[in-house]
């Protein structure tokens, strides 16, 4: 696997990409114990793109996501963002950079004890000093962005998985960040209501130009709303590139990943599902 | 692992435990003494308001019964041996002084330990396993200003009120003891609970409360901040926080009682 030629960043630099990238990894070593999670990764992220990091359970997707939250930090390596290295920054710089991201988690992560209007309204009143009024508008304004309306008063545990991730969607809007990440927005949802969030994350694109890093394994959703994708295994990555670079990507495993072969059975063959036809 | 390496890790361990306590202490010192009704932070004020209910006056009537239940109790022991003496009126100034600088905030503090020490870690807890700690991070809101300093401003608000409550109920119990026991009314035991009384054991109860107070809601939020796992570490951290509560404020007692003692006779 490892003679397979690499894609780099560099060389699949989208039309959208500005001189300098808005998200840069470099060398991300990320360990838990003795188990070594992402092995010395680097990425770049430009702005304006929807950049998809894809890649099989376990590979250390999420763990990705997490670091370049600034919710965990590595072992070697460096993520800046807007400039600012994220495992140097002060308490205020990284709140500064914080405060330019918003947050879809796989969970919703909604406060249970507050409704969902207060849920939208938590990033405005802790960073601005709007009033009321205002606030209300505003987080009436965003859930309706996200296709929700009359849902205020209603607490989290009222929605199904659909309205939590859309309403959690919103919270991250709220302040109309510059950078949105997704943690597995469609996992758990019926296929309708995954394709609703995929055309939210279209018309989010579409509208905002908002640069957008979204970790999936749905390969579907990821052709559909990646500008260019970033397949993670075993803690490195294989392929960087745009969609079709992606689809047409020589290294065994990433064919394996986008055509859904089962591990033990080689391209072409149909003989895993013979056990499923009548 | 040999018994000195397990004995070594478990002192790291213990010290880090207490190191952490000490940072999140600082932390949260500093702003709780931020929360207003005013601005960006009115949020807060609300949070506070609703946990000084849940603290402070859900556990008035336990807080009241289970004082009122120490102090009949130690009046009736101290008088079948203060009988023994012809020393029966001293039962006013055991009960009153014993209630005030000891028991009261005692009662108090285990009491409250129990509904809501508890309550809070398993609270914290579930909020870091359902993500909703990193979401406030993520969204650069910091846990200890947003989830525990306004429980720590409540509980430093009501522990001492419910020892107040405490510490009369405790009192007035012993009075009813002495009402028949004595033939002493209940004004004339108030008056020499009064007397006796010094402005050293008021403070003393008092400054327990705070101390406990801080520990009750510290211990539970660094217990559930730690949880790892699913629904069964949200039990495993409010075990946690409730065994070294008890733990903690019991020491933190001897150590208030040894400075009073010895500092302020």
């Amino acid at each position: 696997m490892s003679e397979m030629p690499r894609t780099t960043a560099e060389s699949f630099r989208p039309h959208v990409a500005a001189a300098s990238p808005l998200v840069r990894v470099r060398g991300l070593r990320v360990c838990y114990g003795d188990h070594e999670v992402l092995g010395g990764i680097d990425l770049d992220v430009y702005r304006g793109e929807t950049m998809v990091i894809l890649g099989p359970s376990g590979c250390g997707k999420s763990t990705l996501l997490r670091h370049l939250e600034g919710l965990a930090w590595p072992v070697a390596g460096s993520i800046t963002i807007a400039g600012v290295e994220i495992a140097k920054a002060s308490r205020r710089e990284l709140a500064r950079v914080r405060r330019l991201m918003g947050v879809s988690f796989q969970s919703a992560a909604m406060f249970n004890s507050m409704t969902v209007g207060e849920n939208v309204a938590l990033p405005l009143r802790e960073h601005t000093d709007l009033a009321d009024s205002t606030i209300r508008l505003m987080t009436r304004m965003k859930l309706q962005q996200v296709g929700l309306s009359g849902v205020e008063d209603l607490y989290p545990a009222q929605l199904s998985g659909g309205m939590r991730k859309r309403a959690s969607l919103a919270r991250a809007l709220a302040l109309d960040p510059e950078i949105l990440l997704f943690d597995e927005p469609s996992a758990g949802l019926d296929p309708i209501i995954a394709a609703g969030i995929d055309q939210l994350i279209l018309r989010l694109k579409e509208a905002f130009r908002m640069t957008m890093i979204v970790v999936t394994h749905e390969m579907q959703s990821a052709f559909l709303i990646a500008d260019r994708m970033c397949m993670l295994d075993q803690g490195s990555i294989l392929a960087v590139g745009s969609v079709a670079e992606i689809r047409a990507h020589p290294h065994p495993r990433v064919r394996q990943f986008v055509r859904r072969i089962p591990d033990g059975f080689d391209e072409g063959s149909t003989g895993y599902i013979t056990g499923f036809e009548g | 692992m040999s018994f000195f390496e397990s004995v070594g890790r478990s002192a790291i361990h213990q010290v880090e435990y207490v190191g952490a306590l000490a940072v999140q202490f600082w932390r949260g010192l500093k702003f709780a003494i931020r929360v207003n009704p005013f601005g960006a932070r009115r949020l807060r004020w609300k949070r506070m308001t609703l946990q000084m209910a849940e603290i402070g006056v859900r556990s008035l009537p336990v807080v009241c019964l289970v004082s009122g239940a120490t102090g009949m109790i130690m009046a009736l022991q101290s008088g079948a041996e203060l009988r023994k003496f012809g020393a029966m009126e001293a039962v006013v100034n055991l009960v009153g002084t014993s209630m005030t600088r000891e028991l009261g905030p005692l009662i108090a503090a285990i009491v409250v330990i129990g509904r809501s020490g508890s309550a809070i870690s398993a609270e914290v807890a579930t909020m870091v396993v359902t993500e909703e700690v990193d979401a406030l991070r993520a969204m650069a809101v910091d846990p200890i200003d947003f989830v525990l300093a306004p429980k720590y401003l409540a509980m430093l608000a009501m522990l001492p009120c419910l020892t107040v409550a405490g510490v009369f109920s405790g009192i007035l119990a012993g009075g009813v003891f002495t009402y028949f026991a004595l033939d002493l009314t209940l004004l004339m035991y108030l008056r020499r609970t009064a007397e006796i009384l010094l402005l050293r054991d008021i403070v003393s109860g008092l400054v327990k409360a705070l101390v406990f107070g801080s520990i009750i809601v510290h211990v539970g939020c660094l217990e559930g901040f730690r949880v790892t796992g699913g629904p069964e570490g949200v039990g495993r951290s409010t075990t946690g926080a409730v065994v070294k509560s008890i733990f903690l404020v019991i020491g933190a007692d001897l150590v208030c009682t040894a400075f009073f003692y010895f500092f302020w006779r």
